[in-house]
């Protein structure tokens, strides 16, 4: 009896437990999987945050693959090119607020990708674009996607 | 006149009270196989080493004993020798009949009472485990073949790396002493092992709930004391050896060991050697973040691992005077799943991984433990003194390849002094002291009086920050009262003060970040600044011990504390295991923790029950918060994680049950359960990480003395029952409940005149796919490991000298 009591007890739920969800299934999200930006340009950065609660804030990466070290997190392979050495690799972290109470915001974000720095222009090739998302109680979702960035 | 007669009766008391202790009596008849008295047997009280000789009825008495516990040792000339440990507090009788030995090698039958002994003394709830225990459920560490106890989980990397989490507390909340020595490692990383050899342990107590009063700072979940004895019986030389394999990992193992004994001198050593593969999970791909990793012939990917312990011991033992030295040397190398650098999916290069399944490429671990223990005691009518020495160094390495994350160099610079594959690199140097006295003031009342210190120097290398190189101090003293009102009923209270000092130096990144829209990397980060802190803290306990008959009732209420330790006072770097970026608090107090124990047990012929509740409240309990931020700069982009303080509460207790079916048929019952629950701060409702799930094993076990060759067999089936976990924190995973079946089996052989042990088990005999809450691997969705068949083999050996 006081078993099953604990194994009820154990079984109840409550609080938040879910993980907020980054949808880039919606139309015109951008960018996809194996999508190619470009040095020099702007994109705007589109998929739409959900969570059962409330939205924290979000962060975008986007490093070099060069070595394939990958942490896609799709299904799509991407074709990618040969392993190489990097020498000059653009690199992008930046946070981004949420404003308080939402369940759910769909960004609109232009991000700028220059088309070199003091050191020369940036190394063409495979990069990693990685959006980690997570929401007033600390659940997080991440997606990694595979993209290149080269030069028009 | 009165008045001078008052104070010669007051004299004369103090004067019994504290020259004339009682003495007791030990006495007792030792009979052979068919009752008959045994004229001529000897029996030998260690540690004072009195002895008789039985008369022509089997009849002995020894006289002049003090409370305590002792040794009893029956030898008579074709007979095994028996021993027993009894504890005697009043005149004591101890009947022996002995078995009959058919071969010229002498045996000894061990008949253990001392885990009844120490629950009617501990008025904390304990464990008793001795290498029997070991040797039938024989895991893949020690915490693992600990893990079926109640109240004991562990949380686990691979198959060969475990950690003890006591009623789910774990890491710098639980102590694990071994040979009067805390042991220190990297006890507060969820990846890191406990660098013990399971072969190596003759006898095992578990202490549940804080004991911080015996053992100081960290040990408010609770303590795992580890005695390695090894001594031998005068005149003679003995020795085992293990041979030990495994179907699910492929493992080959041995440990070898010997040890002998003249008069008072002893020497022994003991070496072991363990070798696995990659262990098999059943599943063929595991999901990590929604990538899924696909698995070649089960094997969960570079896994695999060795490990090679040497140990040495040597010493003197006299009736009033002991000294035992033990140098052990701990050494283990380990893969980790290649698909997952923690829990970020990776790459892998499946030809080099998948060509053989027992090499270890990147992520690896290894670990090296040193350690060297005196430990002496002197012994007295009615006092004695214990002393403990120890050295110890801890030196450990996490290798993989090098990735450059956030602002670290695409490419790893030549000009660097460490390895670029060197991720982390810890090195602990460990110097302690521990002096403990006992008095024993008359038969009711015993005093007890200790101090211990210790002093740390931690040094880090490697291309990875995650704590700063260190040094601390620590040093308790304490002071302990148990009065029996009778044989019966004890009561224990005691005090402790402690005082601890950490210094930590500041870390600057070896690489410069990009502080500023130019995204210019120019600025070396520090991480961590120059740090001195000191903590004081009082603790206590209050503990009453009942056991009448075939009762036992145990209540205790403690104080108990832990003193943050670096990790959480200077951590400042991104956990690139769990996509984290950890910031210390060099503010945080002293946890402090308050319990109340209470255990109920029954036990009968054929039926015992128990139940061991507790009720727990941390004033300000440390926790790793995960917050709704990110951070650029520090962070490299990661998920903000504070150590911050809360109020906790928790309960929760074990049961257990065995009855006796027929003669030969055990049925048993073990059940454990833990709430959690935070209090205040910002996961105000939420429970603890890594919270055990309740569970249940029902046993049924068979047993027989004799089975045509085989002697001592059993056959055991437990059938492990696990609820599932939904109280969880970011950024755990709801876990599913389970069903195990494992089953046991052991017997004893004679082969010519050489005895042969052997024990064999089937883990998760269905081949059943679940996940454990508390392993490590389980965010990234590893199963469990599948069907494994364990066959260990004993080989004892002794001789005269």
């Amino acid at each position: 009896m006081l078993v099953l009591m604990f194994f009820i007890y154990s079984c109840e739920e409550e609080g938040d437990k879910e993980n907020p969800v980054i949808d880039i299934g919606i139309e015109n999200a951008f960018p996809q999987n194996c999508d190619t930006l470009y040095f020099g340009e702007a994109f705007t950065f589109k998929v739409l945050f959900t969570d059962n609660v409330e939205l924290g804030s979000y962060n975008i990466d986007i490093h070099n693959n060069f070595d394939h070290h990958s942490h896609s997190t799709e299904v799509t392979e991407c074709s990618l090119d040969p392993v190489k050495e990097p020498e000059n690799p653009f690199r992008f972290i930046q946070d981004f607020s949420i404003a308080d109470g939402l369940r759910e915001y769909e960004t609109n974000l232009s991000i700028n990708i220059p088309d070199g720095n003091s050191e020369g222009l940036f190394d063409e090739g495979d990069y990693h674009f990685f959006v980690n998302l997570v929401d007033k109680e600390g659940w997080t979702s991440q997606v990694g996607l595979s993209i290149k960035i080269l030069r028009r | 006149m009165k008045k001078v007669n008052i104070l010669l009766f007051f004299m004369v008391c103090l004067h019994f009270a504290i020259f004339s202790q009682e003495k007791f009596t030990l006495s007792g008849k030792i009979t052979d196989e068919n009752s008959h008295g045994l004229e001529g047997a000897t029996v030998v009280v260690l540690p004072s080493g009195e002895g008789a000789i039985a008369n022509t009825k089997g009849q002995y008495l020894l006289s002049a004993f003090v409370k305590g516990l002792y040794t009893v040792k029956v030898t008579f000339v074709g007979y095994k020798t028996l021993i027993d440990t009894i504890s005697i507090s009043d005149n004591y009788i101890f009947n022996a009949q002995l078995q009959p030995a058919t071969l010229s090698l002498q045996e000894v039958v061990v008949s253990d009472h001392y885990a009844e002994t120490r629950q009617k003394e501990m008025p904390l709830n304990v464990e008793v485990v001795n290498d029997d225990f070991l040797k039938q459920n024989r895991g893949g560490s020690l915490m693992k073949s600990l893990e079926r106890l109640p109240g004991i989980s562990t949380i686990d990397i691979g198959s060969g790396q475990s950690k003890p989490v006591i009623r789910g507390l774990g890491f710098n909340r639980v102590v694990v002493v071994e040979n009067g020595i805390k042991h220190e490692g990297q006890q507060w990383g969820a990846d890191h092992g406990l660098e013990i050899d399971q072969y190596a342990v003759e006898k095992l107590e578990i202490v549940k709930g804080p004991a911080s009063l015996l053992y100081g700072s960290d040990a408010v979940g609770g303590v795992i004391d580890i005695k390695q004895n090894g001594i031998p019986a005068e005149n003679t030389v003995s020795g085992v050896v293990d041979l030990n394999g495994k179907t699910n990992n492929n493992l080959l193992g041995t440990s070898i060991s010997v040890a002998a004994r003249k008069k008072s001198f002893f020497a022994g050593m003991r070496a072991t050697f363990l070798d696995y593969a990659d262990y098999k999970v059943p599943t063929e791909s595991v999901d990590i973040y929604s990538y899924k990793a696909a698995l070649y012939k089960n094997h969960l990917r570079n896994t695999a691992g060795n490990e090679q312990n040497l140990h040495l011991f040597f010493g003197v033992i006299q009736k009033y005077f002991q000294s035992k030295f033990f140098v052990s040397r701990i050494f283990s190398k380990s893969g980790l799943f290649a698909n997952a650098h923690g829990l970020e999916p990776r790459n892998v290069d499946t030809g080099l991984h998948d060509k053989s399944s027992r090499d270890i490429q990147f992520p690896s671990q290894q670990v090296n433990h040193i350690k060297v223990i005196n430990k002496s005691e002197w012994f007295w009518d009615k006092f004695s003194i214990e002393a403990e020495l120890g050295f110890q160094r801890n030196f450990r390495q996490e290798w993989s390849q090098y990735v450059s994350h956030g602002y670290m160099p695409p490419v790893f610079p030549d000009s660097l002094n460490f390895d670029p594959e060197l991720e982390r690199q810890f090195e602990k140097y460990i110097y302690s002291g521990n002096l403990r006295g006992a008095l024993q003031v008359n038969s009711k009342l015993s005093l007890s009086a200790g101090i211990s210190s210790e002093f740390q120097d931690n040094r880090i290398g490697g291309r990875g920050f995650i704590i700063p190189a260190f040094k601390q101090y620590n040093s308790g003293s304490y002071a302990l009262a148990k009065h029996l009102f009778s044989e019966e009923s004890i009561l224990q209270f005691g005090l402790r003060f402690d005082f601890g000092k950490i210094n930590s130096k500041s870390y600057y990144d070896w690489f410069p970040s990009s502080n500023g829209d130019s995204g210019e990397a120019t600025e070396y980060l520090k991480r961590s600044d120059d740090l001195s802190r000191t903590f004081t803290n009082l603790s206590w306990s209050l503990g009453y011990n009942y056991s009448p008959e075939n009762w036992l009732f145990k209540i205790n209420f403690g104080k108990s504390f832990r003193m943050p330790i670096a990790k959480e006072l200077e951590s400042n770097g991104v956990n690139y295991h769990r996509f984290s970026y950890e910031v210390g608090d060099s503010k945080l107090l002293p946890e402090v923790s308050y319990q109340f124990d209470a255990g109920l047990e029954y036990h009968a012929t054929k039926l015992a029950v128990g139940a061991t509740p507790f009720v727990n409240y941390f004033s300000n309990y440390i926790y790793l918060n995960p917050t709704d931020r990110f951070d650029r700069l520090y962070g490299a982009g990661n998920q903000i994680f504070e150590y911050t303080q809360s109020k906790v509460f928790r309960f929760g207790g074990e049961i257990h049950a065995h009855y006796q079916l027929v003669k030969s048929l055990q049925f048993g019952f073990i059940g454990e359960y833990v709430y959690s629950e935070q209090l205040s701060g910002s996961k105000k409702g939420f429970t603890l990480p890594f919270s055990p799930p309740a569970s249940a094993i029902a046993n049924l076990k068979y047993q027989k003395a004799r089975w045509g060759f085989a002697k001592d067999v059993y056959i055991s089936l437990d059938y492990r029952l696990t609820a599932s976990q939904n109280k969880i924190v970011p950024p755990e995973k709801s876990t599913n409940g389970f069903q195990v079946v494992n089953l046991s089996a052991g017997a004893k052989f004679k082969l010519n005149s050489q005895e042969l042990i052997l024990t064999a088990q089937v883990q998760n005999l269905f081949n059943t796919k679940y996940f454990n809450h508390t392993s490590y691997y389980r965010l990234i969705n590893v199963p469990e490991p599948g069907r494994n068949f364990i066959l260990n083999i004993s080989v004892p050996f002794t001789g005269k000298i």
